[in-house]
């Protein structure tokens, strides 16, 4: 419990404009691909083209006269099969195992090039390297028909994957579930029992991805005279991928360095690590040249990670005045041909279901299982967005079919504000919030009852509009608290350096890694208030291992609270070094001197003061008034307690019953994370997160054909949301400071896309309300909309009320 | 990569190179004349992080070969600036914050500035149908909207490329 150690504020909370802006529109920042070294080498993958296979052999002879102008090494040539650790350095890649420890979690291993068998359409089988990139691509494309594969009979059904007689996708294992869970919190047969209705239904929520506009990329430098292996990669965890290049290549850790250059977008497909990063350092090893690989836009939507696909199982019990009495939920993860990250879609989804709602009896269950697709991993909302949607769109449902009004049904559940802290029935500690509150004033803004007149009005000319709500809680500062809660107990490490510069300005080293939230300004602003100058004289140093402490990097909405308070801490012992300095300066206690606006003055006696540059030279130069043991500069640890942003979001859309399309009219999202410190830059966050959200329920999915073939491999086919497509996003805040962090922080980032889906589609719902419809299968496009309206109930293999 | 020899005029300095008649306009600016500001986004011509200005019209640079655009004006987003002043289009992409990662932002900067050319006074459906060709995943277009209406207050159009607004940018590029 720690607010107190915050200070008034002159730059935390104000709309600062972006310091880091002016390099990105100049055309000056430099991603992984603008980064040209020396003699550098292009490598391509050879990708499989079944979805399951073994690999009879590669017959390089189909390279013909390329074969002399490229290297090529093969799984055989890659793949390490002993335990890491055990090859020499150059001596090849162990496999990928997993690095969560959830127990009962059964480990697969992906080798980073297949030796032997193939299990998704993308798999690298294969990778080329040539001086040029027009080259590589050229005999990769040979090398593509040189691949002999024995075919096998793949499952890219999740439930015929987890049924009986299902081919294995492992000779580790026996079955493809990797893993299986059933917690009961209450009585649950009894609130079934006890209700007047039960709800239940069947979704299934589509498989999508991030699509960062930069795709993946590593450029690796291993360099003899130094014995060294330096490697840029488009990731949000340098130091974690510093730490798995070393263990993985048994090479090391202080000779690696991993820099994350400007990275373009990574909303957590970006976290360490993705096979390429191993092998393209491998490569520069074996080669003693920089080799540098690019991710094409093809390759990234046939086999980067992808994320969210699962079958629901849920069922609600209610009492005829809409209280909630119980939930039951099974959640069954599609976790593609891997099970390193994909477990956390499941788990986070079954711990979340319940979400800011008084709900404390609850049966969740969980089954992993594997299929012939790309692996899941995280993206944005991981799990969260799947259960936010699925609870948020039957709840819709039930209300309706009650004849109570939605936000009635809603504030008739909400945790109420003097309920905090409120722990869930799966120990979800939720710190504090707005629920309520942030519910009514959506609903403020959008005319709530103004607009159901009016929706009354337009239907009887044949007009359809809706409004949908989505209230969400997110939990926020993944540390070792947060993913304890979210069912995937880690542990967790970061850091911020803090120093007063002789010239009194100030350089702060973080261990998270910005990919486009602006850190530099919102982590200067927190700076610069504890240190008593302007944003403009703090440098933020982050995304290079060489100059910044060890941590885990940025996802899960975590950065802000962690830099926010090894900042506020580390700054506050620098600050108390510079006020011992000054103090002998002006020869007073140091306890009794203040610092702001450049200068440490003596608490009622302005006159009396020192410039921050006179103290931070004196604390380096002057052997009369400096420290003798130490430089005013320090190093602070912390694992963030975990943090409940919260908030609500309303979408108005018209639909047009003869065609199925929705046109969208507005959204209003009003959201809380505790203290702001950069409201500009949190709407940018919303807003941003509101698009995807709305992308993964109206247009994006990556579709497979029953052989396991992808149908969504081009921007033609795979459709993010363009401008059209929106209307202006509202974005309203409420500030709950968390009682918990330094600071009042709470993480947000990822509340937009949590929440948005159920928001459209309980608009599109809402509006379709006359024809009975109602979704179980994601996303909305217009011919499964046709459906809905010509069907009714269109149900994923068909659930039923 | 060899053969053919084009010359381009790109932010008004001259290019010359010896190219395989494959090589697109793209890859020609990043790799032969050093100008990464230009982003590869999809190289299929869908997302528009490529986007340059080919003789003042707005192309897509990963569609068109060098050899295509040889004896050409070439504007990249490195031509709008001015000895580190921000162009007004610039400026209002950071004073509306328009921008997240950065990736997209030339391709939405070249493309607002062919179509604030030829629109002077647009409605935002008329903003958004003209950056429809442009995607970003990180803001939702609500800051790049909001720029580009910025942008039509101030007349940012009317100021040449290469020129700043007059006041010094609030921020000098660096890292």
């Amino acid at each position: 419990m720690a607010v107190a150690e915050s200070r008034k504020t002159k730059w935390v909370g104000s709309r600062v404009k972006r310091v880091e802006d002016p390099r990105y529109l100049t055309g000056a920042a430099r991603y992984v691909a603008d980064i040209a070294l020396p003699r550098t080498m292009h490598a391509v993958f050879v990708r499989s083209p079944h979805a399951y296979a073994n690999i009879r052999g590669i017959d390089k002879s189909v390279l013909g006269d390329l074969a002399d102008s490229v290297k090529v090494f093969t799984g055989k040539d890659v793949a390490h099969e002993g335990e890491a650790g055990s090859q020499s350095p150059g001596g090849g890649v162990s496999p990928l195992r997993g690095r969560f420890g959830l127990q009962g979690l059964l480990r697969t291993t992906q080798h980073v090039i297949a030796p032997k068998t193939v299990r998704f359409v993308g798999e690298a089988v294969a990778v080329v390297v040539a001086e040029n990139a027009y080259v590589a691509d050229d005999a990769a494309e040979r090398l593509s028909a040189g691949v002999d594969y024995e075919v096998l009979r793949p499952v890219v059904d999740i439930e015929e994957a987890i049924g009986d007689g299902a081919p294995v996708l492992t000779d580790d294992l026996s079955s493809n579930v990797v893993f299986q869970s059933k917690e009961t919190h209450g009585d649950v047969d009894k609130a079934f029992k006890d209700a007047y209705r039960t709800y239940s239904a069947r979704f299934h929520h589509n498989r999508y991805g991030a699509a960062p506009m930069e795709a993946r990329g590593v450029l690796a430098q291993y360099d003899p005279a130094y014995g060294t292996l330096t490697v840029w990669s488009s990731t949000q965890m340098p130091h974690l991928l510093r730490s798995l290049i070393a263990v993985h290549l048994n090479f090391p850790e202080p000779r690696v360095r991993v820099i994350a250059p400007e990275v373009g977008g990574g909303f957590g497909l970006k976290m360490a690590c993705c096979p390429e990063e191993l092998v393209t350092p491998f490569l520069s090893l074996k080669l003693g040249r920089p080799v540098r690989w690019i991710e094409d836009r093809r390759d990234h939507l046939m086999c980067a990670s992808q994320a969210k696909e699962q079958l629901i199982d849920i069922e609600f019990a209610v009492a005829e005045d809409g209280e909630l009495l119980g939930a039951k939920g099974v959640f069954i993860g599609d976790g593609g041909a891997y099970s390193d990250a994909a477990i956390l879609e499941p788990v986070c989804a079954a711990k979340a279901l319940t979400g800011p709602y008084r709900l404390d009896i609850y049966e969740e269950e969980i089954i992993q299982g594997l299929s012939n697709k790309p692996p899941i991993a995280a993206y944005r909302g991981v799990g969260w967005t799947a259960s936010n949607t699925v609870r948020e769109v039957l709840f819709e449902e039930i209300a309706r079919d009650l004849g109570i009004d939605v936000l009635e049904f809603r504030r008739k559940n909400l945790i109420n504000s003097d309920e905090f802290p409120y722990t869930s029935c799966t120990n979800q500690v939720y710190d504090s919030g707005t629920y309520h509150e942030s519910l009514e004033q959506v609903a403020e803004a959008v005319k709530y009852d103004e607009f159901r007149a009016e929706q009354e009005r337009l239907r009887k000319e044949g007009r359809y509009i809706g409004i949908g709500f989505s209230s969400y809680v997110e939990g926020t500062a993944w540390g070792s608290d947060a993913s304890a809660q979210s069912g995937m107990p880690e542990s967790s490490h970061d850091n911020s350096t803090v120093t007063m510069d002789p010239s009194g300005k100030v350089t702060v080293a973080v261990s998270v890694s910005s990919h486009g939230q602006g850190h530099e300004t919102s982590f200067a602003q927190v700076a610069a208030d504890e240190l008593g100058v302007n944003v403009e004289d703090v440098a933020i140093l982050h995304g290079d291992t060489a100059s910044t402490p060890y941590g885990l990097g940025t996802y899960a909405s975590r950065s802000a609270v962690i830099a926010g308070a090894t900042i506020t801490r580390a700054a506050s012992d620098v600050r108390e070094h510079l006020f011992r300095v000054a103090g002998k300066m002006l020869e007073v206690d140091p306890d009794d001197l203040e610092i702001g606006d450049g200068r440490i003055s003596v608490v009622g006696a302005s006159d009396r003061s020192k410039a921050i540059s006179e103290v931070a030279y004196a604390a380096y130069w002057s052997h009369k008034d400096r420290e003798d043991e130490s430089l005013p500069t320090s190093t602070r640890f912390y694992d963030p307690p975990c943090t409940y942003s919260n908030g609500c979001i309303a979408v108005l859309v018209e639909v047009d019953a003869e065609t199925g399309t929705v046109k969208l009219e507005r959204i209003v999202a009003v959201e809380d994370c505790g203290t702001l410190i950069n409201p500009l830059i949190v709407d940018g966050q919303v807003q941003g997160a509101i698009a995807q959200g709305v992308g993964g329920a109206m247009f994006e999915e990556l579709v497979y054909n029953a052989d396991g073939q992808p149908l969504s491999t081009t921007y033609m086919d795979y459709l993010v949301p363009t401008a059209t497509d929106l209307p202006a996003i509202e974005v309203a805040h409420l500030e709950s400071p968390s009682p918990l962090s330094v600071g009042g922080y709470k993480g947000m980032g990822e509340g937009g896309q949590i929440a948005a889906p159920a928001a459209m589609v309980n608009a599109v719902m809402d509006a379709l309300a006359p024809f009975g419809a109602k979704t179980r299968d994601l996303p909305l496009k217009p011919d499964y909309v046709l459906k809905l309206i010509n069907g009714g109930a269109a149900s994923a293999n068909g659930a039923s009320e | 990569m060899s053969g053919h020899q084009v010359v381009l005029n790109i932010n008004g300095s001259t290019v010359e190179g010896s190219v395989d008649p494959r090589l697109t306009l793209a890859d020609f600016i990043r790799d032969q004349a050093g100008l990464t500001g230009t982003k590869l986004g999809c190289e299929h011509g869908v997302c528009g992080a490529c986007t340059v200005l080919v003789n003042g019209e707005a192309v897509r640079s990963c569609l068109m070969f060098a050899v295509q655009a040889s004896g050409t004006e070439v504007t990249t987003v490195e031509g709008f600036a001015s000895n580190g002043d921000l162009h007004p289009l610039q400026q209002a992409f950071a004073d509306k914050h328009g921008l997240q990662c950065g990736f997209c932002t030339p391709g939405m900067l070249i493309s607002s500035y062919a179509f604030l050319k030829e629109n002077r006074s647009p409605t935002e459906d008329e903003i958004r149908v003209a950056l429809s060709g442009n995607i970003c995943r990180c803001t939702g277009y609500q800051g790049i909207v909001d720029a580009v209406q910025h942008a039509v207050e101030t007349d940012a159009a009317a100021v040449p490329l290469g020129e700043s607004s007059g006041s010094p940018s609030a921020h000098n590029a660096k890292r």
